[in-house]
């Protein structure tokens, strides 16, 4: 009896004892949930026969990607899930097998950070681009592109390619680390209606911060048509506003600063036209609903009732499909962000996909890139996940045409953004120059004081990192 | 001699009680044990054959047995608790990005002390925590003595107050969002009707604290008012009866024979309180993002913490930031331990 209760208890443990290990254990060779959905048994395990035999890649991939078919909730529209591409490389490589890896926005920078230090996938998706190069953990791309004669660099819609340029370990020269793969773009936006109504024309194509001002300041107030309260302008007072504020200072020819590696950073965020550009923005908030600072007040934008004419610093993603999806795709008017004279200004954005230094398949890796670049994957990106290609026969293609009214000048925002990326992007000067910025707006300090603070901070931070 | 005849005693009353209580099986083996020890009685020496179990190799298996069932979640908290508290304390000497580290001993520790933003959040976290525990405590205490005196619906009392509590902070603070909006908000619409000056609330940065201590007491005060409520219920109605012969009212019987004897209950709301208080991230986050909008306002050392580590990939000044949070909570609730006079 009582050894009966033993082994039983034992066979209970060793149960437990197994789950654990199951649940702990890598995913090789065992199907999963990322490579669910997919019927065809040579691209199970070691792969089938062909070219490419035995050899298979982890591609991890950030946003809206699903594995399978599903239906937008917006939108109401089947799109495809990534299966399909999985097949369709896959009959272009015979033997490979590629696996994805999908994770969501949220914590996207840690998640990558644990991935790729144990090595969990080969091929990145990875806005951080900078950060990860200089660790060393992702490959230089050089020697791929220049001993692929089928790849070309011109393919990529200007300025794409030299955003994502980033600095190695031991280098002082920026190199390609990642080809661009998700495009993106700053933009202002415009509610056309509203201008009709107020009858005031509709914002140039370049416009000013004098221009910007001025029709904000015509279109505050009781709208002469509905009645209604309208605000001429709105912007993000918090996350987002340190970038509104740099793109201000380099509409008039301003600059955040120099540099690309920490030890060479300068900032210039006390700059003449850093304080008027914060001035700007302090005088358009009385043009603007209350609630900015929090991210609050805009809450009508994008619907019918819009109360707001003009919104700064939008991307493709927030407006796009948005807009159409409320019938609003005619309404809405895209005009570029303050530029300089060089016709260069606004944050440059979106991901690139990286190799890892430590992929066991480079070449297979390195064919993956070029499918993820290619028009197959790109029209995919753009019709099935909401998201802009980075290509420029994106103009070719059906599905551009449809939206052309929109796109065409999102494509223009995306070639002429400030390039190299701001490297400070995520890191503390971001943070700190946000929380004077909001500082500055919600009366706390004056501009003048604001920026001041912003500099010494900065510098500070910047003393101590090196 | 005197040994062994104390062992044979012992033996002896084993196994009667054994016998009678466990059965035959291992009565017949303490038995054999018994005659062996009686057998060797004349070389003065105790010998217990192999296949024999004792009671205390019995006991040992059982406790073995238990041991095991133990591991597992054991391992758990060397792998998921020690080993990152450990590592987390080395990284505090390191500049680190997460892969590339250069030691550089105190520095980071320096570096988090001399910074005003980290004081500024201490003071942000303290402030928050402080008036949500002296708001909700009280305030609790006194919806747990009326919901105690009604005679009918209690449970559903109950039940309305401790909802906020199973609500995710996460989602509430997406709500009070709109509750505290500066021109749609509920508490807005209210403060203007009633003719009294309206706030923009969390696009300031003189209230946005309020804000979040309004968020901070209505979802812990259901927890308050249950914790209560058990400790009410558990005072002897025959104190009340007393100070009733004696004439006591009822606001006397609540101040002089509820109040004290709460005071168990309110030292463990107090210590508890305040360590989470201390910790608070998750609603600040929403609400603030990881810096703590607007300018810095409700921004606590939890979210410090994350600012440096997972959006700027300072991982040797986070881990620095993490310890200086434990000691100032250790010390802390050291502090209210005495004050409160609440054993361990």
């Amino acid at each position: 009896m009582l050894s009966l209760k033993r082994s039983f208890l034992l066979l209970s443990f060793a149960l437990l004892v197994a789950a654990v290990l199951v649940g702990c254990s890598s995913n090789d060779g065992a199907s999963n949930n990322v490579s669910e959905g997919n019927n065809n048994p040579e691209s199970e395990g070691s792969g089938g026969e062909g070219e490419w035999e035995g050899q298979s890649i982890s591609v991890q991939l950030i946003g809206d990607f699903t594995m399978e078919a599903s239906t937008d909730p917006i939108t109401g529209e089947k799109t495809k899930g990534l299966e399909v591409l999985k097949e369709e490389f896959e009959s272009q490589h015979p033997g490979a097998t590629v696996e994805f890896i999908i994770m969501p926005w949220e914590g996207y920078t840690e998640k990558t950070q644990a991935m790729i230090t144990s090595g969990e996938a080969d091929v990145y998706q990875m806005p951080g681009i900078a950060d990860f190069a200089a660790q060393g953990v992702v490959e230089p791309l050089q020697s791929y592109i220049e001993e692929d004669d089928e790849f070309d660099l011109d393919k990529f819609i200007d300025k794409q390619v030299d955003g994502w340029k980033a600095l190695g370990p031991d280098s002082d020269e920026l190199q390609i680390y990642g080809l661009p793969f998700l495009g993106d773009a700053r933009f202002i936006t415009y509610d056309k209606q509203l201008f009709d109504e107020w009858g005031v024309e509709y914002l140039s194509d370049y416009p000013t911060m004098e221009e910007v001002a001025e029709k904000a300041k015509q279109m505050t107030g009781k709208n002469p048509v509905t009645g209604e309260q309208n605000y001429g302008i709105w912007f993000r007072g918090d996350w987002s506003s340190a970038f509104t504020l740099i793109n201000l200072a380099e509409g008039q020819n301003g600059r955040w600063g120099t540099g690309f590696a920490w030890d060479e950073i300068e900032f210039e965020f006390d700059s003449p036209e850093m304080v008027s550009g914060l001035e700007w923005l302090l005088e358009m908030q009385e043009y603007a609903p209350e609630g900015l600072v929090s991210d609050q007040g805009n809450e009508k934008w994008l619907t019918q009732d819009n109360n707001i004419g003009i919104v700064l610093n939008q991307g493709p993603g927030d407006t796009i499909m948005p807009a159409y999806a409320q019938g609003l795709g005619d309404r809405i008017g895209i005009a570029q962000e303050f530029k300089n004279d060089e016709n260069q200004g606004g944050m440059f954005a979106g991901s690139p996909i990286t190799m890892a230094k430590d992929s066991e398949n480079k070449e297979l890796a390195w064919e993956w890139m070029k499918f993820a670049t290619s028009d197959v994957m790109q029209q995919y990106v753009f019709e099935e996940a909401n998201a802009m290609p980075s290509i420029k026969s994106v103009k070719t293609w059906d599905s551009y045409a449809e939206v052309e009214n929109l796109m065409a000048p999102t494509l223009e925002a995306m070639s002429t953004p400030w390039t190299p990326r701001y490297p400070w992007a995520s890191s503390q000067p971001r943070f700190i120059l946000t929380s004077e910025v909001e500082a500055a707006l919600t009366g706390k300090r004056s501009a003048q004081e604001a920026v001041e603070k912003a500099q010494k901070e900065s510098t500070e931070w910047l003393e101590n990192r090196n | 001699m005197i040994n062994l005849t104390s062992i044979q005693y012992f033996y002896q009353t084993q196994m009667e009680t054994l016998t009678k209580s466990v059965g035959k099986k291992e009565g017949k083996s303490l038995v054999r044990s018994q005659m062996e020890l009686q057998s060797n009685e004349g070389d003065q020496s105790v010998g217990i054959s192999n296949d024999v179990e004792t009671l205390k190799s019995k006991k040992r298996k059982a406790a073995i047995t238990w041991y095991i069932f133990l591991l597992p979640s054991f391992l758990g908290i060397l792998l998921f608790m020690v080993y990152p508290i450990v590592e987390s304390f080395r990284l505090s000497f390191f500049q680190s990005n997460g892969t590339i580290e250069k030691f550089i001993g105190i520095r980071n520790f320096e570096q988090v002390l001399t910074s005003k933003t980290f004081w500024n959040t201490v003071w942000n976290t303290f402030f928050i925590g402080f008036f949500q525990i002296m708001i909700t405590i009280p305030l609790g205490f006194v919806f747990a003595s009326l919901i105690n005196s009604v005679r009918k619906g209690q449970n559903f009392f109950k039940v309305i107050y401790f909802l906020p509590n199973v609500t995710s902070i996460v989602a509430a603070a997406m709500i009070f969002q709109f509750v505290l909006h500066p021109e749609m908000g509920v508490v807005n619409y209210a403060l203007d009707s009633l003719g009294l000056p309206t706030s923009t609330w969390f696009s300031d940065p003189s209230t946005s604290k309020w804000g979040v201590i309004l968020l901070a007491v209505w979802h812990w005060i259901g927890f308050v008012i249950i914790i209560c409520l058990a400790n009410l219920q558990a005072i002897s109605p025959e104190l009340y009866e007393a100070a009733k012969i004696d004439g006591a009212s009822g606001i006397q019987q609540w101040l002089f024979i509820t109040i004290p004897n709460m005071s168990g209950t309110f030292a463990f709301l107090l210590i508890t309180g305040w360590i989470g208080g201390l910790q608070r991230f998750n609603e600040v986050y929403v609400l603030g993002g990881p810096n703590g909008s607007p300018a810095r306002s409700i921004q606590t050392m939890g979210a410090f913490i994350y600012e440096r580590g997972f959006t700027g990939f300072e991982f040797g000044i986070a881990s620095a930031a993490t310890y200086i949070m434990f000691v100032i909570i250790l010390i802390f609730t050291f502090i209210n331990l005495k004050v409160s006079k609440m054993k361990l």
